[in-house]
């Protein structure tokens, strides 16, 4: 700790130099750029979350096609899972993208009530067409249309049919029939259910969506995950009752492995059924994609109303757009049944358009899926959806521990309520 | 006898660590080599069926990892000279004259350096933004150099301290001051130091992925790490060229590793002794 002695002005001298230093750096580049760039050349700054390789590829070719009719759209693709964080940011900032590709209902809402998400009720004008429950999920709470579908996709049991008719079994439409199938599979061996919740624990909601939709219907389900209802409700603790039913026959595995080694499971005949969304199929080898099928969620309550999970992916434009008017154009164009054939015919084969004219990949799998969103008299999305990613930690952690330990179904139902009570307060 | 079932035992314990170790490594490569169908078909864990290069080309080519690799070496080479540079200079003031208030300087860097960096994410998003500099690479080069600053300072601080005294008398002497001291006595005396520190420093940049997502916005100024995660789709991933990528990604820190491999150990032991 011997050093030479600096007098005072040799130290302030030396001050100086490191304070020029540090403005050296700033000088070189005393321009900062903007990130938008928008409000020079006119154009419309689309912030996009469809990092796959397929999606992205198709949404290049949409917006190609688009830029041709004379629009000016430039697409920043940011990965999903970093969107998905960051998304509340890019709201937020001083100069936001125009237009986000996101989702419907609960979600979009939420922004909505922020007063961050422009009104785009005058493209609303030139889709007549799409049905009701669509345009339900597009309006925000004080009424305005804040939210422009445009495709959607489904979730179902899904199966590989050779290996059903190997062990000589039907897709079941009731939930005894179910019952039914599990005990044979089980009896060949083989774990029925299939489920990947190691590392991604939110596909054990499908489950517990599905069982409230069956049993409570879609109101009470859309009212509990507003916060309205509660989760210690004796109708939540029935949902759980006929999910024990159904427990033992779930793949012992399933606790740690992610869904998309689940997959693999089912695909290698190593689980019998898999309730998952559509994109299943993508996933699949060419030589099994022919081979697998699904069958809607079994009926539990005939009285019920059928409800199916249709997550819907779309758009909505910020507030602060630079050119509302073009963001509009834009976004009447994506609602076009044109726009959005271009988009789903060079995607992954499994999302169908949200313009009821839109024409679907012509696959039976995908006209099945179809025919059953169509026909179902209610759509929820799915638990994040139509809730908040806030509140699906909160599922996660009850639907693992119950699946773990099903006796202590109470007491997880009283540490849910007190969880999800904290995040709608907040 | 008994020496060589020690030698003998102990190759085997520290083979099997080391195999461990680079088991994670190994089997990243081998899914690298595996096509997609083989991996959906028979799951990430399987022994490969296939054998494939596509994948390299197509992380080459989706993630667009030329780019991105190109803008982790924008940010990383200026970060890691511009904070080694102003370390230096920190360190040099500190440990060889009596600044005033110089031990509280240091506790200050020290003490910046024990809070989690994640705490400053909000606040550093903002002021970048305000600051007119969101969105750009100057940004993330500037909050590398202002975090490593800390840690560089106090390390380089403890090993100038410790260079004898009369060196620096004799320059004096000589009629050099401060300013060439540093530069022709100090810092090519530090070189094992800064060897050491810029491997380390180069490798903890080019990995950040926290940073980078907070301040950049566009997919075509993100480094690498960032554009890795771009391959991961919403629902389907393929892996396989997801493991490719990631491979490539590792060549410019392994590279600069070996090249300072020995400064990197020797560097490891830095103010390890006062």
């Amino acid at each position: 700790m011997t050093g030479l002695a600096a007098d005072r002005r040799t130290f302030l001298k030396g001050l100086g130099v490191l304070g020029a230093a540090a403005l050296v750096p700033g000088c070189a580049t005393s321009t900062p750029s903007g990130s938008g760039a928008s409000a020079a050349t006119g154009e419309l700054a689309l912030q996009s979350s469809l990092s796959s390789e397929q999606t992205k590829a198709a949404l290049a070719k949409m917006i190609d096609a688009y830029n041709k009719t004379g629009g000016k759209v430039k697409v920043n693709t940011v990965a999903v899972e970093i969107y998905r964080t960051q998304l509340p940011t890019y709201l937020a900032s001083a100069n936001p993208p125009d237009v986000y590709t996101w989702y419907a209902g609960s979600v979009a809402n939420s922004y909505a009530k922020k007063d961050l998400l422009l009104d785009v009720s005058s493209v609303w004008d030139t889709m007549k067409n799409y049905p009701q429950a669509m345009q339900n999920l597009s309006t925000s709470d004080s009424g305005q249309k804040i939210f422009v579908p445009t495709n959607y996709y489904w979730w179902g049991v899904y199966y590989r049919k050779s290996n059903f008719a190997k062990w000589g079994v039907k897709p079941p439409t009731t939930w005894a029939e179910f019952l039914q199938v599990c005990e044979t599979i089980q009896s060949k061996g083989i774990p029925p259910i299939g489920i990947g919740t190691g590392g991604t624990p939110w596909v054990a909601s499908a489950w517990f969506d599905y069982l409230n939709i069956r049993i409570n219907g879609a109101p009470f389900h859309r009212r509990l995950l507003a916060g309205e209802e509660r989760f210690d409700d004796p109708k939540v603790k029935a949902v759980f009752s006929k999910w024990q039913e159904v427990l033992p026959y779930f793949d012992p595995k399933g606790k740690s492995i992610p869904f998309q080694e689940a997959t693999s499971v089912l695909l290698a005949g190593r689980s019998g059924m898999f309730l998952i969304g559509a994109f299943v199929a993508d996933s699949a080898p060419k030589d099994a994609a022919d081979d697998i099928d699904f069958f809607q969620f079994p009926i539990i309550d005939p009285e019920v109303p059928v409800a199916e999970e249709a997550p819907i992916d779309g758009y909505f434009a910020s507030k602060r757009a630079k050119d509302p008017e073009a963001v509009k154009k834009f976004l009447t164009w994506v609602a076009t049944a044109e726009a959005q054939e271009l988009y789903v015919r060079n995607s992954t084969g499994t999302v169908i358009p949200a313009n009821p004219d839109g024409k679907s990949a012509d696959t039976p799998l995908v006209r099945k899926g179809k025919a059953m969103v169509e026909s179902a008299k209610e759509l929820t999305q799915f638990f994040n959806r139509d809730s908040s990613d806030a509140l699906q930690p909160t599922a996660d952690a009850a639907l693992i521990k119950f699946m773990d330990k099903p006796d202590q179904v109470d007491q997880i139902l009283k540490d849910w309520q007190a969880a999800a009570g904290k995040v709608f307060k907040a | 006898m008994t020496q060589r079932l020690k030698t003998s035992g102990y190759h085997l314990a520290m083979g099997l660590v080391s195999f461990l170790w680079i088991a994670p490594i190994l089997w990243v490569v081998v899914i690298s080599f595996r096509s997609f169908d083989d991996v959906a078909a028979n799951g990430l864990g399987s022994l490969p069926h296939s054998f494939t290069f596509s994948t390299y080309k197509s992380a080459w080519q989706d993630a667009d990892e030329f780019r991105a690799l190109i803008n982790s070496l924008v940010v990383t080479i200026p970060a890691v000279v511009l904070s080694l540079g102003f370390a230096s200079m920190a360190a040099y003031g500190l440990a060889r004259y009596n600044v005033p208030f110089r031990r509280t300087v240091l506790l200050l860097m020290l003490m910046g350096n024990l809070l989690p960096p994640q705490i400053l994410l909000i606040p550093i998003s903002r002021f970048v933004e305000l600051t007119g500099y969101f969105d750009t690479l100057i940004a993330l080069i500037a909050v590398h150099v202002g975090f490593g600053l800390g840690f560089y300072t106090f390390v380089l601080h403890g090993f100038m301290r410790d260079l004898p005294r009369e060196i620096q008398e004799a320059a004096t002497i000589d009629g050099a001051g401060p300013g060439k001291i540093y530069a022709s006595v100090i810092l090519p005396l530090t070189r094992p130091a800064l060897a050491a520190l810029g491997a380390l420093s180069f490798t903890w940049i080019f990995n950040d992925l926290l940073w980078s997502i907070t301040v950049i916005r566009s997919g075509e100024k993100m480094p690498v790490t960032p554009a890795l995660l771009g391959l991961q789709g919403q629902f389907v991933s393929s892996w396989n060229v997801i493991a490719a990528g990631t491979v490539i990604a590792a060549v410019p820190t392994l590279a600069v590793f070996l090249r300072f491999q020995k400064h990197f150990v020797s560097g490891l032991a830095i103010g390890a002794v006062k």
